[in-house]
């Protein structure tokens, strides 16, 4: 019964659910109005958005000494969970065969696992700098603790499903996953599909108006 | 190992069994039965009774000549009635010294109470580091626990099934979480060093059990010698721990079965001995000592805890005008310094 509602139902309203409501957010922002930029152009707004979108990679160098650890943190997260996402063998059958019909070649179980542990220490570092410094504890919001424990668990229930032996293992991890991508689209997790295009944004404005920054 | 393998050893060993040691040995009876035990010699050989030795296989592999590991049953003896029992007993021993502790001394405060006066113990990074350890350690004794003490305790409890998932969901978390244990123990290592060298000072803190023998408080810089002797059982048995079950999760390296029962026993004994001493270690840093765990969550401590408990620390601190009002310890935190301080002096 439960097996069936979570393979089933549940998967594909969480599955619409994302799809439309990432849709929705996105074509609400590209489409939000904008007041029209009357100012003469002093340099090229679209390499000024280039130019952000890859500059913010990389802290300035006033800050890398006081932000190292979630510098570090942060990529060894984001990373970590990219390379398992998408490159777990698990993952890219599951996707081969519930929705894209193709699949490509996944990633040694050895560097699977290295991927996994990094992503799992980027955000318990991550979480802890968010709960201990006094300024990140301030203005962090329900939401960033309610993503950052979210995200926590669906890795840890499909690490915990890694042997593939059980199915309520399988079935807790796919709860989990289900619970996530609905929570997605009203989350701090949008920015996954935002943070390119509002960098650009920025970029362009400030290129518009030669700012070096 | 299938039946073909074991029937072809057999076959090779047995000629040259009965080559090596002549005919068969005539066992004599004490009631005048004598039989002539064919199979004996072979058996002992197959069983590794006398001594370890190595047959001949075409499987290619570690220890793969061995037909049976005598070690195998001593280490799986001892892993089920010794490791476990003792192991279960120290644990709740451990929990009743720290509960009878509690009943006996309570929580121990700050005679003359808080000042309000703050003074910084610890820097973000080195609570980043401690708090990981403690998250990474935590879920590793839960699941370690439950791999090693699983079978008595939650089979009876739950049954079968569900110990099985539990069993095996742990298996999968350990071994994921168990390299981020030494990560986490060298972010602690080198974060916390500087302050944990012995100095002058610390052997009479032993001495009197940080002042419970002896008159009075046992002056102390910005550890006592009972915090610097569980920091190096943390990072010395803490890379024990890790390096025997870096062994234990990567078994494709060469190491034989012997030194796997070797690991294995190696890392939960070190594993409950830092999983009991932490009972303790936890009760102290939460319960026990009034105004400690402020230091981890904050970074900061009243300076009267400090005089306290670090007194020398504490007086450096002074000297060199790091103590910090109430007001501005508020306004670090990121509070109205007028209302916290209006509810402090309320309480």
């Amino acid at each position: 019964m439960i097996e069936n509602l979570i393979d089933g139902p549940l998967w594909y309203f969480s599955l619409a659910v994302f799809c439309i409501g990432v849709l929705w957010q996105l074509v609400t922002i590209i489409f939000a109005s904008r007041k029209q930029d009357l100012s003469l152009a002093r340099s090229s707004s679209t390499s000024g958005a280039l130019k952000t979108v890859f500059s913010r990679f990389v802290p300035h160098k006033e800050m890398t000494s006081k932000i190292g650890i979630q510098l570090v943190a942060g990529y060894l997260f984001h990373l970590g969970l990219f390379a398992l996402l998408f490159f777990a063998a698990p993952h890219v059958i599951f996707l081969e065969q519930n929705l894209l019909g193709f699949g490509w070649a996944p990633l040694p179980h050895w560097a699977f696992i290295i991927a996994a542990q990094a992503a799992f220490l980027g955000l318990i570092i991550l979480w802890l700098r968010r709960m201990l410094h006094p300024v990140s504890r301030l203005i962090s919001t329900l939401d960033d603790h309610i993503v950052a424990i979210l995200t926590f668990v669906v890795m840890l229930t499909g690490c915990f499903a890694l042997l593939e032996s059980s199915t309520g293992l399988r079935l807790l991890h796919r709860f989990s996953v289900e619970l996530w991508l609905i929570y997605f689209p009203f989350s701090a997790l949008m920015h996954t599909f935002t943070f390119i295009p509002s960098r650009a944004f920025t970029g362009a404005w400030f290129g518009r108006r030669g700012i070096d920054a | 190992m299938n039946i073909q393998t074991l029937l072809l050893l057999v076959g090779l060993l047995l000629p040259q069994l009965s080559l090596a040691d002549g005919p068969p040995k005539q066992n004599n009876f004490p009631d005048g039965v004598s039989s002539q035990s064919l199979g004996a010699d072979l058996w002992r050989e197959v069983r590794q009774r006398d001594l370890q030795s190595s047959g001949v296989s075409q499987v290619k592999g570690v220890d793969s000549g061995i037909l049976i590991n005598a070690h195998g049953d001593q280490w799986a003896r001892f892993r089920t009635s010794k490791l476990t029992t003792y192991g279960s007993i120290a644990l709740a021993a451990m929990f009743g010294l720290v509960f009878l502790f509690y009943v006996i001394r309570g929580k121990i405060g700050i005679e003359g109470g808080f000042s309000g006066n703050m003074v910084q113990r610890f820097t973000d990074y080195q609570r980043i580091a401690h708090w990981t350890l403690a998250i990474v350690f935590l879920f590793l004794a839960i699941t370690g626990l439950i791999l090693l003490l699983g079978r008595p305790l939650l089979i009876p409890l739950f049954g079968k099934g569900v110990f099985s998932i539990l069993a095996s969901a742990s298996k999968e978390g350990h071994n994921l979480f168990g390299p981020l244990f030494l990560v986490s123990l060298l972010m602690m290592l080198f974060s916390y060093v500087s302050r944990n060298i012995y100095e002058k000072g610390d052997l009479t803190w032993l001495l009197r059990l940080g002042g419970s023998i002896g008159d009075g408080h046992v002056s102390t810089g910005y550890f006592n010698m009972g915090e610097k002797i569980w920091y190096w059982i943390v990072i010395l048995i803490g890379l024990v721990v890790a390096l025997s079950g870096l062994i234990l999760v990567s078994p494709n390296f060469g190491q034989g079965r012997v030194i796997m029962e070797l690991s294995h026993i190696t890392h939960t004994i070190g594993a409950l001995a830092l999983i009991v001493f932490s009972v303790a270690h936890i009760y102290l840093g939460w319960i026990g000592s009034e105004g400690a765990m402020e230091g981890m969550k904050t970074g900061y401590v009243d300076a009267s805890w400090a005089d306290a408990h670090h007194d020398r620390w504490g007086k450096e601190c002074r000297d060199q005008g790091l103590v910090i009002s109430a007001e501005e310890y508020a306004r670090l935190q990121g509070k109205n310094p007028a209302v916290e301080v209006a509810t402090e002096q309320g309480k």
